[in-house]
């Protein structure tokens, strides 16, 4: 479903070039929970935003349900993303002013009828019943990253990338986040993490290792899962 | 895409207050200014025309072809015409004063004199320039440089009339005009001699202002005077010039900066405060950015915000603005204050130009944001 080829993201600095990712191929099929493990500054984040259509690699390319993303214009990467890639982070990035229910809303696609119920039904999901019309600052981290969690679902995207979901939690709500996206992984979707800790580890079905932007261990294809 | 905005507006509200509060100050001053300014100037353009603009209100059935031969009108109307006038609440004319006579000509000492009855100078609520000429006391004439030569007669002298003594208060200098015939003594004499006690038949109301006309004020008043005063009709006296009306233009020379600079002040105002904001939601549009949402999208929360603030703006300003000009602006402006009105007209000016000086002002701001890489926001943990 999603397939890279000599994938390169290099910044120019003062100091020289920094190739932040180098050359990754890597190959992911539908239903897969992947983990992608590296220190800090090993480029996954820069591979995540590569992967989601948010940045434009230096060469190489990335292609998502056979298109190749970085061939599409702005606007219709932008309608990608929309419909397709739901994103988490280790930040949050809930919008402030939003109440919960606002805030999942936001992800919605506007391709949905009910996106209201279907959001709350997420929430309820997702143990955020009661919460529903909270601002982003009175909440938990933990439940803060449900909200995000709910967002990223809401528009039933085909992708999830997730970058450092559990950074900002305690081992019991890490925990949480994972199984929910263990259960949206189960439900057909796939799942990209991408991660220092090894809170993941025991959701996921893949795990391949990022060291200075390269893949350093771990099977480039999952060879049990079925399409590529 | 409002029902956002408007969030973000309500959520950060010590941000909002700050834009609103420098575009409500912006609207205000300029309409305040502009509405004194028009106000100055509609008065300016008066005053430049009318100044020394006198009325003579006459009985209506004057015979006009008689009353410039004789200079006095044939016809009388009641005393209580002037009276009427003075009440008059209208808004339609500021007068400084007025002044009723009886005029009347009489033979004395073998020529010909116009008698003059004046009652006391009524002056007009609104001005507290003391009325000018002289007063006169019951029983005592004032007499024409040429009567008093051709009768003989100095101050302190006594005369009779129809049957009374009258004492000669004083003999003018020549002034060269037909007043030089005239004899004037109070109206209650003056009634008295001729036989038409209550009656007068000239009316001369001094400075008149026309408040409503911007053209042609004597038709205007024409038309007003006729429905307070049906028995009167309305001539104009000679126009004198002034130059008090070039001296208020200077006046406003100097605040004509005012506008430009205020629209300056109002813009850096709203491009600060947005770039501000823009910068404390790069999180925010870099998750829309994620979400995919476009650039038009980004630069419409960001415009969008600054001319709903605008639009609220343009209205309290307006109001504010309104009653200053109304409370300050006769202090500031020598203008009378009741030339002074609400200028609706700003009202829609406000309302459509200070959202858009506020979308102006904020698109740079709102580039910024669109231009912003949405990834080095997200990357930032
Ligand atoms: N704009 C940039 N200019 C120069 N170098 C950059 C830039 N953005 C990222 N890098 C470099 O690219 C490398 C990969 O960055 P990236 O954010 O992907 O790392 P990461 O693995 O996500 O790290 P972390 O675990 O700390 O989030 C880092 O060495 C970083 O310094
Ligand atoms: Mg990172």
């Amino acid at each position: 479903m999603l397939t890279c080829e000599s994938l390169c993201k290099y910044y120019q600095s003062p100091k020289g070039m920094v190739k932040s990712l180098d050359e990754i191929n890597l190959s992911v099929s539908k239903g897969e929970f992947l983990e992608v493990r590296g220190h800090s500054g090993s480029g996954k984040t820069t591979l995540l935003l590569t992967l989601g259509a948010m940045m434009h690699p230096t060469h190489g390319k990335v292609v998502f349900k056979g298109t190749d993303l970085y061939r599409l214009n702005r606007a219709k990467r932008a309608r990608v993303r929309s419909s397709s890639i739901g994103f988490v982070f280790q930040m949050f990035h809930l919008i402030p002013y939003l109440d919960v229910v606002g805030n999942v809303l936001a992800g919605d696609d506007g391709n949905h009828s009910g996106a209201r119920s279907k959001s709350e039904a997420l929430l309820q999901e997702l143990g955020l019943g009661h919460r529903l019309n909270h601002l982003p600052n009175q909440l938990s981290a933990g439940e803060k990253q449900r909200v995000a969690l709910a967002r990223a679902m809401v528009a039933s995207p085909d992708l999830i990338l997730a970058d450092e979901p559990t950074g900002n939690l305690d081992p019991e709500n890490s925990k949480e986040v994972c199984r929910h996206l263990k259960r949206y992984q189960e439900k057909g979707g796939t799942v990209i993490v991408v991660t220092h800790g090894d809170a993941v580890h025991d959701f996921a079905n893949r795990t391949i290792d990022l060291k200075a932007g390269e893949i350093i261990s771990g099977p480039l294809v999952d060879h049990q899962a079925g399409d590529a | 895409m409002l029902p956002l905005i408007l969030r973000e507006i309500s959520f950060r509200k010590g941000h909002t207050t700050i834009m609103l509060c420098g575009l409500i100050s912006v609207t205000a001053l300029m309409t305040a200014y502009l509405s004194t300014e028009s106000a100055a100037e509609r008065e300016t353009k008066r005053v430049a025309r009318d100044l020394g603009f006198n009325l003579r209100i006459l009985p209506k059935q004057t015979d006009m072809d008689l009353y410039w031969f004789q200079g006095f009108s044939n016809q009388t109307m009641p005393e209580a015409t002037v009276e009427r006038l003075a009440n008059y609440q209208g808004v339609f004319m500021t007068y400084n004063h007025l002044m009723a006579s009886l005029r009347q000509k009489i033979t004395m000492g073998g020529g010909d004199v116009i008698l003059v009855g004046v009652a006391p100078t009524i002056t007009s609520p609104d001005k507290k320039k003391r009325p000018m000429g002289f007063t006169i006391k019951s029983r005592t004439l004032h007499l024409g440089y040429q009567v008093g030569q051709r009768l003989g007669l100095k101050s302190g002298d006594t005369l009779q009339l129809s049957g009374h003594d009258f004492k000669i208060e004083k003999v003018m200098v020549e002034y060269g005009t037909e007043e030089d015939v005239y004899v004037y003594g109070t109206l209650k004499d003056v009634q008295g001699i001729a036989g038409k006690p209550g009656q007068i038949n000239e009316i001369k109301a001094i400075d008149c202002l026309c408040l409503t006309a911007d053209q042609d004020p004597i038709s205007i008043l024409r038309k007003e005077l006729e429905k307070i005063l049906p028995e009167a009709r309305v001539i104009q006296d000679r126009v004198q010039a002034d130059a008090r009306a070039r001296q208020r233009q200077m006046v406003q020379r100097k605040f004509e900066f005012l506008s430009p600079f205020l629209m300056v002040c109002g813009a850096i105002w709203v491009a600060v405060l947005s770039a501000l904001n823009v910068r404390e939601r790069r999180s925010e549009i870099g998750i829309w950015r994620a979400l995919g949402k476009g650039g038009g999208f980004i630069a419409g929360l960001v415009i969008g915000k600054a001319m709903i603030i605008g639009f609220f703006a343009g209205f309290i300003g307006f109001w504010v603005g309104n009653s200053m000009a109304l409370e300050v602006g006769p202090s500031i402006f020598q203008i009378t204050a009741k030339a002074i009105k609400t200028e609706w007209s700003y009202l829609v000016w406000s309302l459509i130009l200070t959202p858009l000086l506020a979308a102006a002002a904020s698109f740079i701001p709102a580039m910024l944001a669109v231009t912003q890489d949405p990834a080095e926001t997200l990357r930032e943990s």
